[in-house]
């Protein structure tokens, strides 16, 4: 016991820690941030040749809107994910601990507890893989079907820039209170 | 007195009944309508013209001509916008249709029509000016597109653009459901 705590965390407790906390790693960041700057981005070609905005006029609206909701967007994702991973874990428990038990059955030297702990971080590793990719399909389809509902149906009457900046920022401020949410 | 009031009296009625003489003869009311809904640049505009001969003979040499379409902002793509109708019966109408472009955008008078005509007992030529449909606004094309337009090529764009932000998500993490959910199976079937 002394041992673990002066080396610091077993790889048990990190687990357990990094499952409980709602930081993501550097990699994760990266993803969350660049799909969210690619779907922040996208409707602007909707404004433009549908709705008929001036480009070199709005530009600097245009980079205000996309980081605010790019941020939000990102923001969304990480809580989405964290929400989703304690339900797709104990989904996926059962046939994590199948696959990996068949897989390392034949393996003599490993002892007990290091198979619970592969066991363990392989579950985490899969909730984690499908808790991201779920949160941004899941925030991406809906960015993207409120913003056509908001600027075709509640704000065509307004100018352009004004549809543009509401509808963006008011659907990922949207997305980002929604994921807040604790089911 | 009697005399004075006598002359006076039939000096009147002489006034009075010589009045038909002048209504006998064609009389032409010229109606001019745009026919157009939207008025959009560099799109047709239909010019109605229709000319009713409410008198009671016949016009002849009917000359039908619109100067307020300048060359400068409107071209001539169907029809023309001078017409001639060698007798118009009466109690009849004709009408002429122009098709016009106009090339600018904004606010145009439209102004009335002339029509001359002469009665086939006299060389007096009467004149007739047509209704005026007013002040009507021309649309910028861009304006019109963007209401009705469909934009398919533009909404195909923006699908193909989002497929990648939807798809590949969904993908990989269908995949992985899959492939665990199998794992699953076997055993809840045994049972």
């Amino acid at each position: 016991m002394s041992k673990s705590q002066n080396k610091g965390f077993t790889k048990e407790e990190e687990l357990l820690l990094q499952d409980f906390s709602r930081n993501v790693s550097t990699k994760s960041s990266a993803l969350f941030y660049g799909n969210a700057l690619i779907v922040s981005a996208v409707p602007i070609w909707l404004f433009w040749r549908i709705h008929l905005i001036e480009i070199y006029s709005s530009l600097i609206l245009f980079v205000v809107v996309t980081s605010i909701a790019t941020y939000l967007l990102a923001l969304a994702y990480k809580n989405t994910k964290f929400t989703l991973k304690h339900k797709i874990a104990v989904k996926r428990e059962e046939a994590v601990t199948r696959d990996l038990s068949k897989k390392l059955s034949e393996d003599k030297k490993m002892s007990k507890k290091e198979k619970d702990e592969r066991i363990l971080w392989k579950k985490n590793e899969v909730a984690d893989f499908e808790a991201t990719t779920l949160s941004i399909f899941y925030n991406n389809a809906l960015f993207l079907t409120i913003v056509i509902i908001c600027s075709f149906y509640l704000l065509p009457t307004f100018t352009p820039p004004v549809n543009y900046t509401v509808s963006i920022g008011a659907t990922a401020g949207l997305l980002a209170l929604l994921s807040t949410g604790s089911q | 007195m009697y005399k004075m009031t006598a002359t006076i009296l039939f000096a009147v009625f002489a006034v009075a009944f010589c009045n038909p003489e002048e209504e006998a003869g064609p009389r032409l009311l010229v109606s001019k309508q745009i026919l157009n809904r939207y008025l959009v640049e560099n799109k047709d505009i239909e010019v109605k013209y229709t000319l009713y001969n409410v008198g009671t003979a016949a016009a002849v040499g009917v000359q039908l001509v619109d100067n307020g379409f300048h060359p400068e902002a409107f071209d001539v793509v169907g029809g023309h916008l001078s017409a001639r109708f060698d007798r118009i019966s009466p109690q009849s109408n004709v009408s002429h249709v122009v098709v016009v472009r106009p090339k600018r955008y904004g606010y145009f008078n439209f102004t009335s029509a002339e029509a001359t005509y002469k009665s086939s007992d006299s060389s007096v030529v009467q004149v007739s000016l047509s209704s005026e449909p007013g002040e009507g606004g021309i649309i910028a094309f861009r304006d019109y597109d963007k209401k009705f337009s469909s934009h398919s090529w533009d909404w195909l764009a923006f699908t193909l653009m989002t497929t990648p932000s939807l798809a590949i998500p969904l993908a990989l993490w269908y995949s992985s459901k899959t492939k665990y959910e199998k794992l699953v199976k076997p055993t809840k079937k045994a049972h």
